[in-house]
């Protein structure tokens, strides 16, 4: 697959109308040591891309240069062909639950409309265009029945589904998504993969910080392994490795016994 | 009533200053709650004190300026210039050093707003000849002294502030609510909080004529603290603040004129008054909603205790008054315990008889799952028999199913609980077509060996076997596997572990 080398981008020109996310030589830092060095990754449309690594490893950092939000101190972003900065508003941002105040005076409708802010000047009152859009993006997660109702009387997998309706309402073909699985459970996580899969089958592509090792696999079509460095990126089979693991988590070698013992019982 | 709109009238009619007051007390709390909305929901309250104190700085620099350039005493535009300076620098200050330095937020607020409070104290007495400031009414209020000026600063100040609002609501929410969001989509976030910045600054300014420095951060936020117990939008909770603003106003002013009391204070007492009537009274987030809550709902330990006592009694319909005698609590919980389980179809209830449906058979059986395993446990671990069924009986509400796996596998699967009766089945894991560990297996069930780990490389077994379950043998808890020749192995739990089966029908 062309995805799991990133110097096919180069050579083959055609291939970028396929790319929705091209990261050339990305270096950040936030002082002497880089959260981020030398990464260099290209993401086709329409994948279901998982980022894992140690913490502090540079996976938010990375969401943050994607989405414009850090300066690099070297290299580049490209979405769907262009400059970062020229295609904002085709990448919507899904935070994470702890990162949300959910007692804010706000309904799961309003929320849904925010998608709709960025694409109506300050001085102009939202169109009925934004309202239908907004309302089409809680159909598709299902959410409608809830409209109403103020965010914080919602289950978690709810929540995260809310905050998926407004980053579609925003009409964005890419979607980064920080940790939609920390402290879940496990009902909720099959809700919230099943969106994340319709999402995808909608033709959009997606790139989700995941901490757990053991569903990496079954979750996502590729998987991006990091820590500063890019370590490995491409298809999980390839990328969940003992030895690569081994090499990127150092100590923590409970992981790969439980990976390796849930291997040998499928 | 009347007898009080007469009061009114007349006060006003004798007294027309007053009517300056009211003019002036009605805008500023009003313009007071709708920016205390934004303040309560950015935790940014003691920035406001902040600013509410740092204002003495600017007005008496303010003040100085304009006296010591061109000798103009007490020129009003400078003193709000002053303090809109000062309130400003106060939070780039608080900003830069949180920043820079390991001190966290608030403990900079404190070192900042004090200092520079005391700054603006040490310049009034050094230049007390100069400066003809009150120090009381700055820090208590002036509201019987409004001058026409004060009022047409106020005017500008309600009309500027509330403009902002309307024009920017999206831009204001969005970054109070989600400020990563705001700046993905090109919001100048920094930007609005400086606007937000200012505008509380223009707010406290306004408000200090009315309350004084001391309780201006009260006139904020708690007409906005009451609104935030009753409104889940901010549109809303704006408008039902500044009204809640203006009631307390007109309250404690009432209350100072009829009573002789200082009514800055007499404004917030009203203010924090009625609070804790809402406080009390708000029907989604109040005390009383809440504690009307907790009465209605069913303890799960009831519900729990209502489905193990269905399951316990002896054949498949039992009467209410059975279920009445033998579960404790209340008669009248007890109905709604068995009303909840109707509503979740766990339980029919058919006039005086309830029987079970096929989901609450289930869920009754997990239940007594859970409380023979915690019986077998407690006696492994030598708890005296006769404590035995009370603590199982605390302990079964935890049943997690997690949890109960791992009793079940640590106690080697029993059969029996320590009263001999049967612990049910593992029903969770066993479903035909399943594959499970060979432990969980009861006498009688059969299946595919689809997995051999190590432990049992030496057995005479092979994948794709098919073999049977004998009976177990309680006593030294082996485990009778029965091949498709008749042989029977007498396996304990480590090896019968190792043995992966594909469950039959």
């Amino acid at each position: 697959m062309s995805a799991s080398s990133p110097n096919s981008t180069h050579a083959n020109e055609d291939n970028t109308n396929h790319l929705a996310i091209e990261v050339e030589n990305l270096t950040v830092s936030y002082g002497p040591v880089p959260a981020l060095l030398d990464v260099s990754l290209a993401i086709p449309v329409g994948q279901l891309v998982g980022v894992i690594g140690p913490n502090g490893s540079g996976k938010s950092t990375l969401i943050k240069a994607i989405l414009g939000f850090v300066r690099p101190d070297f290299g580049t972003v490209r979405l769907f062909g262009e400059p970062a900065d020229k295609a904002k508003g085709r990448v919507a941002y899904v935070p994470q639950r702890g990162s949300v105040d959910w007692d804010f005076p706000i309904t799961v409708r309003e929320v849904a409309l925010m998608g709709r802010y960025g694409h109506r000047a300050w001085w102009r009152d939202l169109k009925a265009e934004d309202y239908r859009l907004a309302d089409e993006a809680l159909e598709m997660v299902r959410m409608s029945d809830f409209a109403s109702r103020q965010i914080g009387q919602l289950s978690g997998g709810q929540q995260q589904r809310v905050f998926m309706a407004r980053a579609m309402a925003q009409g964005a073909d890419i979607l980064l998504l920080d940790e939609p699985f920390a402290g879940v459970d496990a009902a909720t996580e099959r809700a919230i993969l099943d969106v994340l899969e319709r999402t995808k089958a909608a033709g959009r592509t997606l790139v989700v910080v995941h901490h757990d090792l053991t569903t990496a696999q079954e979750y996502f079509d590729s998987l991006v392994l990091l820590k500063q460095r890019l370590f490995a990126f491409g298809p999980p089979e390839a990328v969940l490795h003992p030895e690569l693991l081994c090499e990127v988590y150092e100590g923590a070698l409970r992981v790969f016994a439980e990976l390796q013992k849930q291997e040998g019982a499928d | 009533m009347s007898n009080l709109y007469e009061w009114f009238v007349e006060l006003h009619r004798q007294n027309p200053h007053l009517l300056k007051a009211l003019l002036a007390g009605t805008l500023v709390s009003c313009v007071c709650g709708v920016i205390g909305c934004f303040i309560i929901l950015r935790r940014t309250a003691f920035l406001a004190d902040a600013i509410a104190h740092s204002m003495l700085a600017g007005v008496v620099c303010g003040y100085l300026f304009m006296k010591l350039l061109f000798n103009v005493a007490a020129s009003a535009p400078a003193m709000l210039i002053g303090s809109l300076l000062a309130g400003v620098v106060t939070v780039a200050m608080v900003g830069f050093v949180s920043r820079f330095s390991r001190i966290k937020e608030d403990t900079v607020i404190g070192i900042m707003y004090t200092g520079v409070f005391a700054f603006g104290g040490v310049l009034l007495s050094l230049f007390s000849r100069h400066v003809h400031i009150d120090l009381v009414h700055f820090l208590t209020g002036q509201l019987l002294a409004v001058q026409e000026s004060d009022l047409w600063m106020m005017a500008f100040v309600s009309a500027g502030v509330l403009a902002v609002v309307l024009l920017f609501f999206r831009q204001l929410q969005l970054v109070s609510f989600d400020p990563v969001m705001a700046a993905s989509i090109g919001i100048p976030v920094l930007l609005l909080d400086y606007v937000l910045t200012t505008c509380t600054s223009l707010v406290v300014v306004a408000g200090v004529n009315v309350v004084g420095v001391i309780l201006v951060v009260g006139l904020l936020i708690i007409p906005a603290g009451t609104a935030y117990l009753l409104c889940d939008r901010l549109g809303r909770m704006l408008w039902v603040s500044a009204l809640f603003g203006f009631t307390s106003f007109l309250a404690g002013y009432l209350l100072s004129e009829r009573i002789n009391v200082a009514p800055g204070s007499a404004v917030v007492v009203a203010s924090a008054f009625q609070f804790l009537v809402v406080f009390c009274v708000a029907p989604r987030y109040g005390l009383f909603a809440d504690w009307l809550r907790r009465r209605r709902a069913v303890p799960q330990q009831l519900v729990e205790d209502v489905l193990g006592c269905v399951l316990r009694a002896p054949g498949t319909r039992v009467a209410v008054s059975t279920i009445e005698t033998h579960v404790k609590g209340s008669v009248d919980r007890i109905h709604r315990a068995l009303r909840s389980l109707e509503r979740q179809e766990l339980l029919q209830i058919d006039g005086n008889d309830v029987t079970f449906t096929d989901e609450g058979r289930r869920e009754a059986r997990r239940l007594l799952r859970a409380h023979r395993l915690w019986e077998s446990y407690l006696e492994h671990l030598g708890t005296p028999p006769e404590q035995l069924h009370d603590r199982a009986h605390q302990l079964e509400h935890v049943h997690d199913e997690a949890a109960v796996d791992y009793l079940d596998d640590k106690l080697g699967h029993p059969t029996h609980d320590p009263h001999g009766k049967p612990i049910p089945e593992d029903f969770v894991h066993l479903v035909s077509g399943e594959k499970v560990t060979a432990a969980l297996l009861r006498a009688g069930h059969s299946g595919v060996i689809t997995h051999l780990d190590n432990a049992a490389g030496q057995l005479p077994l092979q994948l794709g076997m098919n073999v049977k379950m004998g009976p177990r043998d309680t006593a030294a808890n082996l485990w009778q596997v029965i091949l498709p020749n008749g042989e029977s192995l007498s396996l304990d739990h480590d090896v019968v572990d190792a043995i992966t089966v594909r469950l039959d029908a």
